[in-house]
Order: structure tokens, then C-alpha cells, then sequence
């Protein structure tokens, strides 16, 4: 029997709930880890949930002065209920020559890229399926896979729009990927680890004691150009504005989702949601300390902090034009990427330095 | 030779147009004179129209070719190319080209002046003339299906139009243009297309990104506003019908363009106080018009959650309510009247007034509000410095006007070049821009908001003192309204769009025998290949959304 690679805070629990102790035989290791995976899936599906009908809706309204759903339900909150009614009813056409198994996969690569990635992601309150030791790199590998799904459903789509659309998307994620995974290796540097419990812990040292209040060393603060850099590179890796580019409705009517309506289309909305939320996860993670923060319990901070990256994804959609192509590839050749690498080796040089 | 010279040559010491010394400019080219009421017209010969335009093009400035309308007679057809000056649109020149019945074509203008393609192409598709020498000369508003000419007089209206596809060529080309060329991609952006603003179909052949040819397909709104015209009375007939030309907001200034010819026809006298209402009405028109544009164009260049997009519709709803008020009505607003405006202002009036003021008194905060959002948002800069550029002479060659015009440095505002309504009495500024861009008109229309808002500050204060016994809305007016035979005038107004203008030819009875209109967004979308081609897709649907085209004036 091998152990495991890696540390499994979730299932551990979850099979001492259920009396079968720490390092159960396989077929209960995985009956509890299937427990556990089930568990978070749900957990990001309420909050797709929340998000994507009425709280994107509710947000988008403030900013843009309107009022947004209120007829049903407190707040309009059951209005989630009856748009989940609505667009599963709908009629599912797939356009005529659409390349068939691609057209069909493509939607469901989209979301459970973004699923994947939660497996790692220390979530507070001991929610934390796994904790491999490459868990950073991993995070960062199967968020990619979504250029997949996009590319996929561009190509299978036999549609123009969405062929520019894909295009687009690969162009960006070459673009983009670069400097997001350099930037998130600065913070590597720093934690020396990339497992990401251990992240999360060098976090919680104190930085530094003000009047009373202890400010922890969430990498936000040792180290904010990082962080900024991160949350534009983020922007990018979500597709919302200024870099909203792959789908940008006024030109290429909706980019790579373009053909896809009823069940696909919630497929790819929930995906574009749950990257979303593991953009914010990953910023969490790595530079908001993670779950950590005074009183409340850890995974309302965790939730409180994803959801802080949502309404600024959000925020930056109603206020800021979007970039056309060329100009976002020299963004992300030009700029972002060498003010990664500086970024990068500026902080090799201070952790060679201090430590 | 000097360039200011031949400037002088066809102009009278005090400023107006020496039709004498243009005919002896002209020469023998010129067969006849006719009288219009706004101009004089020189009938030449059909082979000629080059010669003679570019001739009054480079020895008399005549650089604006506003409108060509064209007719069937009972005897023959006949082009009016109605041409001006950009420096001063009051010097106006028409050159009629009559030719014959039985084969009716003369030369085509396209090499002296780019904007009559469309026109010719317009002429073409409706009357039937064949303009030889245009380098496009295929149907315009109906589909390339379409069997006769509608506006002929022999034209069988009991003729079935229904063709089927099988018969009709595919109208999706190929791909690749030529075989041997790079690859390029042919987009079909519309008529369903959420950048069009209308139904509006772009053909569009991408290399890549890049837009390397675009030709731009209307029609799809065309309602025969011109043929409705013809068959309604000018009385009460006409006036409801520019309402649904530029449908967005500026409905009292399409009305204006109809009762500014019309008055001008049957000699109708405006009392002043129904002229500053108007005025008023007109200017609120055009801010409601602007602000949508704003939105809109906002929509093209952020993206579909735009916040810029609903502050312009939450202020282009105060707007609408004040129109309301004085109207009756929110978007066909039927107001204007031949001599005059339907009714006075509601009661009580000091609300009325007092609702326009407080919207006057929050227009500069709502604009210092825009252009924090756009004009000096960095990522808005550099997605619109720069591109859509349509240079001075270009802009000039396509008969550009209106908002689209000034962005290009053009320094024409029929409001003060040629004047009409109150707007001579007021004080108030022309807004252009040298950066001939897409930013540039927005800073133009923008600054065309503040400047309204200047007008009607003016005209609400002088309403509010108007003596109570002068409050004359309206002129007395025939009951039926009958010009005199053969008489002919086009007359423009600026329209929010641009030079809205219309050309009517009388015949004596109640109606009009020949209705065109000048559509400022037909001339100006002319313009968008020239603005288009070499730039990106996305630089592409922001010009289109800069030039503020509503397809319901462009086909009408």
C-alpha cells in the first residue's frame, strides 16, 4: 500500500466521522474522499449559484444605478430558482456541422477545470481535500486546461464569431499565463514551499505591531506590486474587463460561446463563474493569508475574501472600456511580463539577501 | 496659381453667389438656368456632369456636394446635384442633369466627389438612372432581387417582388477573395449583430484581425418615407412622417428640416415665440439624441455592463420627460406645425420651467461625470485616439456633416452658417475638434450637450419673460397649402445626425410630386469603408458606433 502523496485534511475528518479512523483501507479512503470532493463541489455551486443570477445581477445594477431582480422572492432571491428552471428548459440546438464530440466536451471542460482546482485550495475550517506539495504549480495547470474548453468550443462551433473568439482566447492565454505564473513563483520564493498549507502558514507570522494591532505578512502586504500584478494578470485569466477580449459581445457577438445555448451555455457560464471564484481562491491563498482573520471562523474569511475578488471583477466590468487585441498582447508581452520577471528577481534577491 | 483666387471667382463683393460669372466660368457647358427657390440651378448635358462639377469644385469652392435627387418627368429624368460650400452653406449651386426617357443615364460624379457613389447608387435603385462611370452601380436600399424602379413613373407596383433564394445568387461569398491571395475571412457582421445599433448588415473580409475591405449593406429599414410623402398632403399630412426617420430622440428636429422647407415653399412666416419653443424643443432633441449616442458608443467600446451606458439612459430619461411635457408624447412627437408649434407650453408653466432648469443646473456635473468615464479613462484613450480616422479632405470628399464633420475640423453648423428658428439671437459656440478620430467625436458630441444646454438656458429665460399677450404659437395658415406649379427648393436644418435637408419639387396640387431627403447618417456611413479598412475588428465596430448612425434615417 503506498501513502498517499499528499496530506488530506477533508477526508481525514470525514473518515474519522465516520468511524473509520485516520488511513482507512482504499475503498473507504475513497468513499470518503468522494465525500469531500462532493462537499466542495457543492459548496462553489451554491456559490456559482448566488453569483451568477442574481448576485452579478444585483452588483452589476449598483454600479450602473439600476435596481436588478426584486420581484421574486426576498431580494429577488428566488428569481435564481426560476432562471435555473428557465434555461434548462430551453431547447438545446447545436448548429449544423458542429464538429460533435468536441462541441459536446468543450462545456464541460470549462467548469470541472475550474473544480479541479479547488481540491487544493485551503478553504478554512479544515476544508481542504488535498494538500500535494506541487499544489501551487497544480492550481495553475488544470486553471489552464479551460483554454482547452475555450479553444474546443471556438473550433467545434462551426461558426465564424466563435472561431475569432477561440483565436482570441489562445492569443490571451499565451499572453497572460506567463506573467501570472512567474508572479505566483515570487511568492514561492518567499514561503519557500509550494505546498499551499504551507503558504497559508508563513502568512500568519506577524509583519509588523502597530498600536496594538498586529499586522500578519499575507504577501498583499510584503509584497503589494506582486499583488497588483497579480490581480491584473487575474483579470486576464477570468476574460472580464479591460481584458474581456475572447468574448467580447459588441464585436464577436459572444466569442467561443457564441453557438451554445440551454445546458451548454450554463455549462460555460457556471465554468466562467468558477474560474472566477478560483482567480480569487488563488489570490486568497497566496496573498490574503488564506483563511486567516480575527473572529469570525475561517471559512467565512475564505469566503468574504473570493467574494471581495468577485465584486471587483465585477466593479472593473461596468467601469472599464475594453482593450482591443494587439494592444492587451503588448500588455501582456511588454509590460506584464517584464515587470514579472523584474518582479521575480528583485525578490529572489532580497530573500538571497535576508535570509 | 494661388489657392486663394479661385475662391473668389462666382462671388459677389457682399458675399452671395455671382450665378453671372459661373456661367461664364462654365462657358457653353451651361444648355439652361433654372430658378430654385434657394438657388439657381444650370441645366447641362448629360456627358458633362464631370467636367462641370470638377470645374465649380477647384475654380469655385463649390467642395460640398450636399444631396443629389432624382426625378422622372413627364418627358425626361433629371439629376439635381444640389452643391455648397463648406465654408459657407448659404452659397448654394444646383446642376441639373436632364437626359432622356427612353434611355436615361448621365456621367457619374463619383471621381469628383466620393459621396455621390451612394447617392447615384440610391438614384439608381429607385428612379432608375444609369450613372456610367460609377465604380459601384448595384442596388443600395432594395435587395439586388428587386425587379424596377420604384420611384419610376411607369413602374408596375402589382408586379410580384418575391424571389426566391434558389434564383438569387448566394450571398455568402467565398472566403478568400482570390485564390492566390493570403488568406483572408469573410464576416458577415449583421443584419443580427449586437454592434449594428439597427438592423444593418457589414460585409466584412478579415485578414486575421484586420478589416481589409468593408461594405456596408442597408436597406433593411426602408419604409418608402420619400414615396409616403409624395402621397400625403402638406398641411397635416407630411409632419407626423420625420418623426420615424431618426427615431432616436431627435424626432423635433427631423420636423423642423420638414417645416423649415415647407414654410419656406408657401411662404410661411414662424411668430418668434413658436421659433424659440422650437428652438428649445430642438435642442433638448438633440441632447436626448447625444446622450444616447454616448451610451451607446460607451456599449461598443466597454463592453455590455457598461455603467457609462446607463447613466446616459437614466439622463436621456429626464430629458424625455420634459419632451413629454411639452409634447405629449415620448418618441413620435408630432409637435412642430407648418407656421408654428401645436401647442403653447404646458401649465403650469412655472413647473415646466422649473423641471428644465433643475436638469440644466446637474449638465455640467453629468458631463464632468462622462468624461471621467470616457474622455480621460486611459484604456477609452487608447482605444480611440487614433483610430476611425477620417481626415479633413476625406471627410469633405464623403459630403460629411454634423458631428462627424466638426471631429474632422470641419467648421460647419447649419444652425449658425445658415441661420433659422432663434438661434441667430442666442449666444453660443460651434464645438470642433482637429483630431479627426473617434475620440474626437466624442469630445465633439459631448461638448455639443453643454452648448444645448447653453441654448435652452436661453431660450427657458426668455420664454419665462415673454409678454403674456405675444404668446403666439402659431401663424395664420392656409387650410390647404397649393405652391405654385414647378416650384422646387431643398432646404436643410442640422439635424442631430448632421445636415438633415429636404428637396421638394411642387406641381401645383396639395401634394409633393417629388420628396427627397438628405439623411446626414446615409452620407456619413458612406464614410465608415474609408474609416474602417485597415484597422482591427473591434476599431471597426467603434467607428461604425462614432459615426451615430439609426438605420431608420439612413434607409428610410
Amino acid at each position: 500500500m503506498f501513502p498517499l502523496q499528499s496530506a488530506t485534511p477533508l477526508v481525514d475528518a470525514i473518515s474519522n466521522l465516520l468511524g473509520w479512523g485516520t488511513n482507512p483501507p482504499v475503498p473507504y479512503e475513497f468513499i470518503a474522499g468522494f465525500l469531500g470532493a462532493f462537499l466542495i463541489a457543492n459548496v462553489l455551486l451554491v456559490y456559482s449559484a448566488l453569483a451568477g443570477p442574481w448576485a452579478k445581477r444585483k452588483i452589476t445594477a449598483s454600479f450602473t444605478d439600476r435596481i436588478a431582480v426584486n420581484r421574486v422572492g426576498p431580494f429577488g432571491l428566488l428569481i435564481i430558482v426560476a432562471d435555473a428552471v428557465r434555461l434548462l428548459s430551453k431547447e438545446l440546438i447545436i448548429p449544423e456541422g458542429a464538429d460533435r464530440p468536441a462541441y459536446d466536451l468543450a462545456p464541460l471542460i470549462l467548469p470541472f477545470s475550474a473544480l479541479l482546482g479547488f481540491a487544493v485550495i485551503p478553504m478554512g475550517s479544515g476544508i481542504h481535500l488535498a494538500d500535494p506539495e506541487i499544489g501551487l504549480a497544480y492550481v495553475f495547470a488544470v486553471a489552464s486546461i479551460a483554454s482547452l474548453g475555450l479553444v474546443m468550443g471556438g473550433y467545434a462551433s462551426n461558426n465564424k464569431y466563435s472561431m475569432i473568439g477561440a483565436l482570441r482566447a489562445v492569443a490571451m492565454n499565451l499572453a497572460y499565463e506567463i506573467p501570472l505564473v512567474i508572479t505566483g513563483a515570487s511568492v514561492v520564493i518567499f514561503a519557500g514551499s509550494l505546498r499551499l498549507s504551507e503558504i497559508v502558514a508563513v502568512q500568519a507570522e506577524p509583519l509588523i505591531t502597530l498600536g496594538g494591532f498586529t499586522i500578519p505578512a499575507w504577501f498583499a502586504f510584503v509584497n503589494p506590486f506582486a499583488f497588483a500584478l497579480f490581480m491584473a494578470a487575474n483579470l486576464a485569466e477570468i476574460g472580464r474587463n479591460p481584458f474581456d477580449i475572447p468574448e467580447a459581445p459588441n464585436e464577436i457577438v459572444a466569442g467561443y460561446q457564441t453557438e451554445y445555448g440551454s445546458v451548454y451555455f450554463v455549462l460555460f457560464y457556471l465554468g466562467e463563474f468558477l474560474h472566477i471564484f478560483l482567480g480569487g481562491a488563488i489570490i486568497a491563498t497566496i496573498f490574503l493569508g488564506g483563511p486567516a482573520g480575527p473572529i469570525l471562523p475561517g471559512f467565512i474569511w475564505f469566503t468574504i475574501k473570493i467574494w471581495s475578488v468577485f465584486l471587483f471583477t465585477q466593479w472593473m466590468r461596468s467601469a472599464v472600456p475594453r482593450l482591443r487585441p494587439d494592444q492587451f498582447l503588448e500588455v501582456g508581452w511588454k509590460g506584464m511580463l517584464v515587470l514579472a520577471f523584474a518582479n521575480l528577481i528583485l525578490t529572489a534577491v532580497i530573500v538571497g539577501v535576508i535570509a | 496659381m494661388s489657392l486663394q483666387q479661385p475662391r473668389e471667382v462666382g462671388v459677389t463683393a457682399d458675399g452671395e453667389v455671382d450665378y453671372d460669372a459661373l456661367e461664364a466660368l462654365l462657358g457653353d457647358k451651361v444648355v439652361d438656368r433654372e430658378e430654385h427657390i434657394n438657388a439657381e440651378g444650370f441645366v447641362i448635358r448629360p456627358d458633362e456632369v464631370q467636367a462641370v462639377l470638377t470645374t465649380l469644385k477647384e475654380e469655385a469652392g463649390f467642395d460640398y456636394l450636399s444631396l443629389l435627387t432624382a426625378q422622372e418627368y413627364e418627358d425626361r429624368y433629371e439629376s439635381i446635384y444640389h452643391l455648397k460650400k463648406y465654408d459657407d452653406p448659404t452659397q448654394e449651386l444646383s446642376v441639373i442633369v436632364p437626359s432622356p426617357r427612353d434611355e436615361p443615364w448621365n456621367e457619374s460624379a463619383e471621381p469628383v466627389f466620393r459621396t455621390a457613389e451612394w447617392h447615384e447608387r440610391e438614384a439608381y435603385d429607385l428612379v432608375g438612372i444609369d450613372y456610367r462611370g460609377n465604380p459601384d452601380l448595384r442596388r443600395i436600399l432594395l435587395p439586388e432581387t428587386w425587379q424596377g424602379h420604384p420611384l419610376a413613373r411607369d413602374y408596375d407596383q402589382d408586379r410580384p417582388q418575391v424571389v426566391t433564394l434558389r434564383e438569387h445568387a448566394n450571398p455568402i461569398r467565398e472566403d478568400h477573395r482570390h485564390p492566390d491571395e493570403a488568406d483572408t475571412m469573410f464576416l458577415n457582421i449583421g443584419p443580427h449583430h449586437p454592434a449594428t445599433h439597427g438592423v444593418m448588415h457589414i460585409k466584412t473580409t478579415l485578414d486575421g484581425e484586420e478589416v481589409v475591405d468593408v461594405d456596408p449593406d442597408i436597406g433593411y429599414l426602408h419604409r418608402c418615407e420619400e414615396q409616403m410623402c409624395e402621397h400625403s398632403n402638406y398641411r397635416y399630412q407630411i409632419m407626423p412622417y420625420p418623426d420615424r426617420w431618426d427615431y432616436a430622440s431627435a424626432g423635433l428636429l427631423n420636423e423642423w428640416a420638414y417645416a423649415r422647407v415647407a414654410e419656406d415653399l408657401a411662404d410661411i412666416e414662424v411668430p418668434d415665440y413658436a421659433q424659440v419653443i422650437r428652438t428649445m424643443g430642438g435642442e433638448l432633441s438633440r441632447i436626448a439624441a447625444h446622450l444616447l449616442w454616448v451610451g451607446t458608443f460607451a456599449l461598443d467600446v466597454t463592453g455590455d455592463f457598461s455603467a457609462t451606458f446607463m447613466y446616459a439612459i437614466r439622463d436621456r430619461e429626464i430629458v424625455q420627460n420634459i419632451l413629454e411635457d411639452l409634447t405629449g408624447q415620448r418618441l413620435m412627437f408630432n409637435y412642430l406645425r407648418l407656421g408654428g408649434v401645436a401647442w403653447d407650453l404646458p401649465e403650469p408653466r412655472d413647473e415646466f420651467f422649473s423641471k428644465i432648469r433643475d436638469y440644466l443646473d446637474d449638465v455640467p456635473y453629468r458631463l464632468d461625470e462622462y468624461h471621467s468615464l470616457m474622455t480621460s479613462n486611459e484604456v477609452f484613450q487608447v482605444r480611440t485616439v487614433d483610430t476611425g480616422v477620417l481626415p479633413t479632405e476625406t471627410a469633405k470628399d464623403y459630403g460629411a456633416t454634423g458631428p462627424v464633420a466638426r471631429a474632422s475640423d470641419i467648421d460647419i453648423d447649419l444652425r449658425r452658417d445658415d441661420p433659422y428658428g432663434y438661434y441667430e439671437n442666442l449666444d453660443w459656440e460651434v464645438v470642433t475638434e482637429d483630431g479627426c478620430d473617434n475620440y474626437a467625436r466624442v469630445l465633439v458630441r459631448l461638448g455639443e450637450i453643454e452648448q444645448s444646454a447653453r441654448i435652452i438656458e436661453q431660450c427657458v429665460e426668455l420664454l419665462e419673460d415673454w409678454p403674456e399677450g405675444e404668446r403666439e404659437i402659431q401663424a395664420n395658415v392656409p387650410r390647404t397649402i397649393k405652391p405654385p406649379y414647378d416650384a422646387e427648393i431643398y432646404r436643410g436644418v442640422e439635424g442631430a445626425k448632421g445636415e438633415l435637408g429636404i428637396y421638394i419639387r411642387s406641381d401645383g396640387t396639395q401634394q409633393p410630386a417629388r420628396f427627397k431627403i438628405r439623411s446626414p447618417a446615409f452620407v456619413n456611413l458612406s464614410a465608415l469603408p474609408e474609416m474602417a479598412e485597415g484597422d482591427l475588428i473591434p476599431d471597426l465596430i467603434a467607428s461604425l458606433g462614432s459615426l451615430d448612425v439609426i438605420l431608420g434615417e439612413v434607409d428610410r
